[in-house]
């Protein structure tokens, strides 16, 4: 059974999870992962459903886009990759990085920049600038994979060089404090 | 996936609070170093020391960089060396103490304790040569820690262990006069010490530990008093019983945090994991004290009329939290309330707030006991052995442990400055009132029976 990976993209408004999932079940596809979010009214969500055997993807994705036109959802499908090519990928740490400042262009995009150099995979990211000076009204969280391997004093030697920067007031912990302190 | 709320509020503890770990301690037992050679002894306690702590500051910094929370001190606890070091006489133990110095500096650990003897029904000869030798021990090194415990609710209280103490803390006193008696800062007189404390001065490695150990001390009074604050800036009609439930999630947040980096860190060094002591420990800085907490819960100042009861709230809320998020409580656990290491404790002091003998009865809800307190120099050895006397009989009739740690500043009055430096602070010196009317009582000696443990009243 193949699996597929969909993502659907346009404004928030009642209906669109049974819309999608209505389809899906009409199609004889099973959801098994699905994550959405809302960011200042618009939606997003990526679904990874596996299709029967006789259903072509490119047949499932024209379905979805007819379907849910009225509610102007854009629609992206792509095959998804074999579990032995997830099971490939490399052992990681995850840590949260935590940036605050003024609000100005190129933060996220200096802070990921050195974050894909050393191969950290960032796994969530949460900006949220409501503008102005004030830096803790201007945060960006980001959960992200460190490969064991790399060197991880060189990692953090260099987002910190970077945050100085751009002028950001960083901090680095491993996840596990948050869960700790926060979760039983 | 995280909260935004869970993440910022760890950092605004970390970065506006003063969380942190105040303190990772290595117990080392050094009962197989015994030789009936001293050099040779010596050259044993100073190799093993090195070898099994000679990574303890690198593994606790890594620890601390991996979760983002500092552990300020790294230190050492020994098995008591009047134990280990039992047939010497007092200058060797000296030498020993030069030992345990040259080791904590090698590995470079801020201080090493265990410089200890534990007399609470008699002497041994150990005991006695390590007592003599504790003011020149003290003097002659800057790392080293001592602890004697004179009592115990099993054993009773050893007058003459008390009457010694006295002339000792005075002669450490004279010994370190040109620095305020700074010798006295590292020597604590125990009942019921536990064998597992984290915080010097009192750490050492009781018998019944394994060869090598790691507990960890917490923090935290900052973060409880802001805790607070919120609350009740939040709610105005709030009570005592909604403020000891914030109390007891806080202490669980602080002790999640000791819990973790301990684990790690002995995990690292592949000893075992102890437990985490949960007490409230201040630092000389503004926001990490404890006295502020009695102000946000509504006193004037800490030791006015409402401060026993307050302690007594916050200690227990303290409990209650720490121990549901530890797998392992132990040490003293509770809220220390040092007159120096507290920079609101100390103005408390200086203006008048706070007397010797309100902190004594305040000592009877809190762990510590006369933590830091500096007197006037002209404190009779009689007047201090009785004030020890007096602190032991609330920990031996209230099953738990106390301690006095007294500084009587050589040619200083009460109301002038001490000065000890680091975290060890400043601290107004307090008065000691009726000096020289206890001689009689003190002359006595023997040992108060231990206490019977029924008819609780």
């Amino acid at each position: 059974m193949e699996k597929v990976v969909l993502s659907f993209l346009g404004k928030d408004r009642p209906g669109i999870v049974a819309g999608i999932s209505r389809i899906l079940l009409e199609k004889a596809c099973n959801i098994e992962d699905v994550s959405m979010t809302t960011l200042q009214n618009e939606f997003a969500a990526i679904f990874i459903a596996s299709i029967p055997e006789r259903l072509q993807p490119e047949e499932l994705l024209h379905e979805l886009r007819t379907g849910l036109q009225s509610l102007g959802l854009e629609v992206l499908l792509k095959r998804s990759e074999r579990l032995e090519d997830l099971r490939a990928s490399k052992a990681a740490e995850p840590v949260v990085v935590t940036t605050m400042s003024a609000d100005r262009l190129g933060l996220v995009a200096g802070i990921a920049e050195v974050m894909a150099n050393f191969g950290a995979n960032i796994t969530n990211l949460k900006a949220v600038f409501r503008g102005g000076d004030d830096p803790r009204r201007n945060v960006m969280i980001y959960e992200v994979d460190v490969p064991v391997e790399i060197d991880h004093q060189a990692f953090r030697y260099a987002l910190r060089k970077r945050a100085d920067d751009l002028e950001l007031d960083l901090s680095l912990q491993h996840r596990d404090i948050f869960e700790e302190i926060h979760r039983l | 996936m995280l909260s935004d709320r869970e993440i910022l509020s760890t950092l605004e503890m970390l970065r506006n609070e003063h969380l942190d770990v105040r303190t990772v301690t290595l117990g080392i037992s050094l009962f197989d170093c015994a030789s009936h050679d001293p050099a040779r002894l010596r050259d044993q306690i100073h190799r093993k020391i090195c070898t099994l702590s000679g990574d303890l500051v690198r593994v606790c910094n890594e620890v601390g960089d991996k979760y983002g929370i500092p552990v300020v001190n790294k230190r050492i606890a020994v098995s008591p060396i009047a134990v280990v070091a039992a047939p010497f006489s007092a200058v060797q133990m000296i030498k020993i103490a030069e030992t345990l110095e040259s080791a904590a500096n090698a590995v470079n650990v801020d201080l090493i304790g265990g410089f200890s003897a534990l007399v609470e029904k008699g002497f041994a000869k150990g005991d006695l040569a390590l007592i003599d030798s504790i003011p020149e021990a003290l003097s002659a090194t800057e790392r080293v820690c001592s602890s004697v415990n004179v009592a115990s609710t099993r054993a009773g209280i050893n007058m003459d262990a008390v009457r010694r103490m006295g002339l000792t803390i005075k002669s450490a006193a004279k010994k370190t006069a040109h620095s305020d008696g700074i010798a006295c800062a590292k020597l604590c007189i125990f009942a019921n010490i536990p064998q597992d404390i984290p915080f010097m001065a009192g750490a050492y490695l009781g018998v019944g530990e394994p060869d090598a150990v790691i507990n960890v001390g917490v923090s935290g009074p900052g973060v409880v008093k802001k805790a607070i604050d919120r609350a009740r800036m939040s709610n105005p009609t709030l009570t005592l019983g909604q403020v000891s439930e914030i109390i007891k999630r806080t202490a669980f947040k602080v002790t999640r945090v000791g819990e973790i980096i301990g684990r790690e860190a002995a995990q690292r060094l592949n000893v075992p994991f102890g437990v985490v002591d949960l007490s409230l420990a201040p630092t000389p800085h503004v926001g990490d004290s404890v006295g502020e907490i009695f102000q946000s819960l509504g006193l004037a100042s800490i030791g006015v009329p409402g401060s026993t009861a307050a302690l007594a709230l916050l200690n227990d809320a303290v409990k209650k939290g720490g121990s549901f998020a530890s797998s392992y409580v132990g040490g003293l656990s509770g809220a220390f309330i040092p007159l120096s290491e507290d920079l609101n404790i100390s103005e408390a002091g200086r203006l008048g707030f706070l007397s010797l003998e309100k902190l004594e009865a305040m000592t009877s809800v809190c762990s510590v006991g006369l933590d830091m307190v500096a007197i006037p120099g002209n404190t009779s050895a009689d007047t201090i052995a009785a004030i020890i006397a007096d602190e032991m009989a609330i920990g031996v009739i209230n099953k738990k442990t106390t301690a006095v740690r007294l500084i009587p500043v050589p040619g200083k009055k009460s109301g002038e400055k001490a000065y000890f430096g680091g975290l060890l602070g400043e601290a107004t010196i307090i008065s000691v009132q009726n000096n020289e009317c206890s001689k009689d009582f003190i002359a006595l000696g023997g040992r108060i029976p231990a206490p019977i443990q029924s008819l609780v009243n």
